[in-house]
């Protein structure tokens, strides 16, 4: 089984809720390092504008390039549901590799504090609460709704295939475990 | 990771904030050792019914546990406004505090003393708004402030039309509208009632055009809109006017409700069609107002007039501007004219959104007694005459000349002290800077506080107050249900903090006043208020599950729909007006006789419009619309929060061209009033000749005089319109490169 988010970008009205409910529950302290991001797009003019909002954040690929780039093999997917995680004891640091993780990454997912040595964070796709049998945080704050998760699988079931959005690239290489429902200009 | 939920002492507390924030939204705050250390949301069984908080409350715990908190009484030492204090104790505070009280009522005489008080945090028991009256009552007297900054011209407007505030309908009847346009309204930004922007994409979804008429594409318009018509701020009631023109020349007005529901449809027609004063309303006239093409507007009149039902959402910001009222007045004429008032998938319009259930206008409060200051004032009771109502109090925009000007300005006191609690005024009503020059001027401040804010570096006398996290209470929905909610106290007050109730209370034994304290338990103080409500008691019957679930949840059968009764049943349900109709045409405004107030609504000029002379020199128009990672002022030293969106100035790129500036400069915006450093945001989403800065940045002036802080006020005026509206919305500036 592989866990899998989906996002509807046509809800999302770019609140930040998700950003700031996962640095809570995970206490993620302020600064850049941020485990879901939302990224802005705005295109054409005035009054035809287009803007469309896009989360930044790990997508638990099939094939996690990060896992494969990291020195320390820090990385790892869990069988039982492809979360992909990091143990941040084994992590070497930013400086001490160059941050191989963040840099074979699609979608900027490893993230690092500003201090000298940070270790990598990211999206752990909450299995805390998931093992409890609630949402990951993200999704619970989503006021709109444009969140779930699941298993990727009933996902497609449930919402299709797509995988392409304004914003995003969907990466064959590294697979990343999601359903998009895209926003597109009128 | 441990597991907070099985852990021995982790408890669940069940609350809500008591921000002045848009919503109210149930929380789990997760308590160890006397600290919230996470949020969970509303845990309702039914996932697409919770009543999801937005970012702010999820970052309530670095707002309660901040390292910047006020944590003990402080005494200035530095001179006024430069922010320096020393700790002292409690005693000697309140000791201070009383002392100026009777000096100032003995020397020059209760009116003397001016009390603020503000919508920092509502709540029934603790919060100031409601304890400090009482304690002055009882003490004496005091002068205050008439109104608030944020509702006065929808108030206004609802009263004049319909004779109640209660003008809204509950956010599900959403998806029974065919048409929606969105006036003004931004509820993805400032939340309108928790869970309203969910119902709007769902009405979206489910098939209704949306369209938004704005100076900003604002989010809500980039999630739900068809279609966008940027507008000139302060011209609303030129679009609407030049629809009016449209359909009464096309006939299409609904002419058998108006006939049957309202009074004085014929003298506004007059006014429209040119009779009155020679000028017709046309499409034409109003492109050249409001810069919206003649078509456009023609084309809008002819949809809202043909989709039935449709939802014309007003809503307060526009209502916050020179001629605030006539904009929330027009709206609720135009839904008048297409049958939309008392209608599923109509709205009455008005601008205030609420439903008399779980409304925060209703909730329960400390009895407070009546000012002895105010005995020998007018009667002010349903005045519309805003004139009546500044004869004993000031109005909430001009406080600062008051304190400035005095009984010689036209003033009902001189002040000699101020004590302020719930608010941050200096940073919140118009005009920073001349506000610095009152505080400075003041001979004493008292300051009730959670931060050291822009206002707060201005006391003499700092008294440190809890957040609604450390304290038990009553809050009301944002601004209606259907749903009650009881917040249960978190932590223990942090530090020497105390809640504005208790200040009160300690502060009336320095008084001599007697019977001040209300003698019961706050548990049986907050059961007595549920029981007493007329309106709380009618749905919550056990307290107890209540406090429990901290949220009582009203099932409606149906949507609520304001006035359905007077438009089923118009016999027996007369409106609450003198004519027992929608009152187009007011005779009551009419006897105010003031140009300001038309007794039908109409498009007036105004200072500071794209007309004033001022314009040459300062040729932008000023939005300062909600910050959606602060309410208001609050929050704003969240570091969570202010990653989140950082403040910026947003200019149209034809605007930013012809001042050299380019996306993330720092730029500086300007007028007669003041001066504010801030980073642009080049955007198409603003209508050329407009910018926008989100209010609640905090103050701070350098040493030339320069606001480092951006906020707002600091370029807006200190005025109000005729029917009582703070002008936030009406403003010229300058923006040049720093």
């Amino acid at each position: 089984m592989q866990m899998g988010f989906y996002f509807d970008q046509t809800r999302c009205t770019g609140c930040n809720a998700c950003r700031v409910a996962c640095k809570d529950w995970n206490d993620v302290p302020e600064g850049p390092e941020a485990w879901m991001q939302v990224k802005y797009l705005e295109q054409g003019e005035t009054p035809d504008v287009f803007v469309a909002y896009m989360l930044q954040t790990c997508f638990h690929c099939e094939s996690p390039i990060c896992a494969e780039a990291c020195p320390a093999d820090a990385i790892t997917k869990r069988p039982e549901d492809g979360i992909v995680l990091v143990d941040r004891n084994a992590c070497l640091g930013k400086e001490e590799c160059g941050a191989k993780c963040l840099k074979a990454c699609p979608y900027q997912a490893p993230q690092f504090g500003p201090e000298p040595g940070a270790k990598m964070g990211k999206c752990v796709f909450c299995t805390d609460r998931l093992a409890q049998g609630k949402m990951p945080s993200c999704v619970e704050a989503c006021y709109t709704r444009a969140l779930d998760f699941g298993p990727l699988d009933e996902l497609q079931k449930k919402y299709g295939q797509a995988v392409e959005a304004p914003s995003f690239k969907y990466s064959k290489r590294t697979k990343p475990s999601v359903v998009m429902n895209p926003k597109n200009p009128k | 990771m441990e597991n907070p939920q099985q852990s021995q002492d982790v408890r669940i507390v069940r609350a809500t904030s008591a921000f002045d924030c848009g919503g109210r939204c149930p929380l789990l705050l997760h308590v160890k050792d006397n600290k919230i250390i996470r949020i969970e949301g509303d845990d309702h069984p039914d996932s697409d019914r919770q009543l999801r908080t937005c970012l702010r409350c999820r970052a309530y715990r670095k707002y309660v546990h901040h390292p910047e908190r006020l944590m003990h009484p402080q005494k200035r030492v530095g001179a006024k406004g430069e922010g320096r204090f020393e700790r002292i104790s409690w005693d000697e505070a309140l000791s201070i505090l009383s002392g100026k009280l009777k000096e100032t009522k003995d020397k020059f005489g209760p009116e003397s003393i001016l009390l603020m008080t503000g919508g920092g945090y509502l709540a029934s028991l603790h919060s100031g708004s409601m304890a400090a009256p009482r304690l002055l009552n009882q003490f004496g007297g005091y002068t205050t402030h008439y109104g608030n900054i944020s509702s006065e011209g929808a108030v206004w407007a609802s009263l004049v039309q319909y004779g109640s505030v209660m003008v809204g309908h509950s956010r599900e009847d959403m998806l029974n509208s065919k048409l929606i346009i969105l006036w003004g309204w931004d509820p993805a930004r400032m939340i309108s009632g928790s869970n309203t922007m969910h119902h709007l994409l769902k009405a979206k979804e489910n098939g209704a055009k949306v369209i938004s008429v704005e100076p900003r594409y604002t989010d809500t318009a980039a999630a739900v809109a068809d279609k966008w018509i940027p507008i000139y701020p302060g011209t609303d009631t030129a679009m609407m006017a030049a629809m009016a023109y449209v359909m009464i020349t096309e006939n299409l007005q609904d002419q058998a409700f108006l006939n049957k529901y309202t009074i004085g449809f014929d003298k506004f027609k007059e006014y429209i069609l040119g009779d009155e004063d020679g000028q017709a309303k046309t499409p034409q006239w109003a492109e050249a107002v409001c810069g919206v093409p003649a078509e456009t507007i023609a084309d809008l009149a002819r949809e809202y007039a043909a989709a039935k039902p449709a939802a014309l959402m007003d809503c307060q910001g526009p209502a916050r501007s020179a001629m605030g009222e006539q904009y929330c007045r027009f709206a609720a004429t135009l839904s008048a004219m297409t049958g939309n008032v008392g209608k599923p998938g109509g709205s009455a319009c008005g601008g205030l959104m609420g439903i008399p259930i779980g409304h925060m206008f209703r909730m329960s409060a400390i009895p407070p007694g009546k000012n002895p200051v105010e005995m020998t004032g007018p009667k002010i009771k349903g005045t519309l005459d805003i004139r009546d109502r500044v004869i004993k109090r000031i109005h909430i925009n001009k406080l600062w000349e008051a304190i400035l000007e005095g009984k010689a300005g036209g003033f009902p006191a001189d002040v000699k002290m101020a004590w302020s609690m719930c608010n941050n005024y200096l940073n919140q009503i118009g005009n920073a800077n001349k506000g610095d020059k009152a505080l400075k001027k003041l001979p004493f401040f008292a300051v009730n506080e959670i931060f050291m804010t822009a206002q707060a570096r201005y006391a003499d006398l700092l008294l440190p107050v809890t957040t609604a996290a450390e304290r038990s209470d009553l809050t009301y929905a944002w601004p209606s249900g259907p749903y009650y909610t009881f917040v249960n106290r978190a932590i223990e007050p942090l530090g020497e903090c105390k809640s504005d109730l208790e200040i009160c209370e300690m502060l009336s034994d320095y008084l001599g006043v007697k019977d001040y304290r209300l003698g019961a338990k706050e548990e049986d103080i907050l059961k007595h208020m549920v029981d007493q409500n007329p309106v709380t008691s009618k749905y919550v019957t056990d307290f107890d599950k209540f406090k429990n679930d901290g949220i009582h949840r009203i099932e409606l059968k149906e949507p609520y729909i304001a006035f359905r009764k007077q438009i089923e049943d118009p016999e027996n349900n007369p409106f609450d007006t003198p004519s027992g109709k929608i009152e187009i045409y007011s005779q009551r405004v009419a006897d105010i006789n003031s140009p300001k107030c038309p007794p039908v609504p109409k498009y007036i000029p105004t200072f500071e419009d794209r007309n004033d002379p001022l314009f040459e020199k300062y040729p932008l128009q000023l939005l300062t619309p909600h910050p959606r990672n602060r309410v208001h002022s609050e929050m704003y030293k969240v570091e969570w929060l202010r990653e989140a969106e950082p403040h910026v100035l947003w200019i149209h790129p034809s605007d930013a061209e012809a001042r050299g500036v380019s996306n993330g400069d720092d730029i500086q915006a300007f007028n007669d009033r003041g001066r504010v450093a801030v980073q642009a945001f080049v955007t198409q989403r603003i209508k050329p000749g407009v910018v926008c800065m989100f209010e609640g940045a905090w103050y701070q002036p350098d040493e030339n005089g320069v606001d480092r802080g951006a906020c707002a006020n600091t370029l807006t005026k200190d005025d109000y319109s005729g029917g009582g509206a703070a002008v936030m919305n009406t403003s010229l500036v300058q923006v040049a490169k720093a």
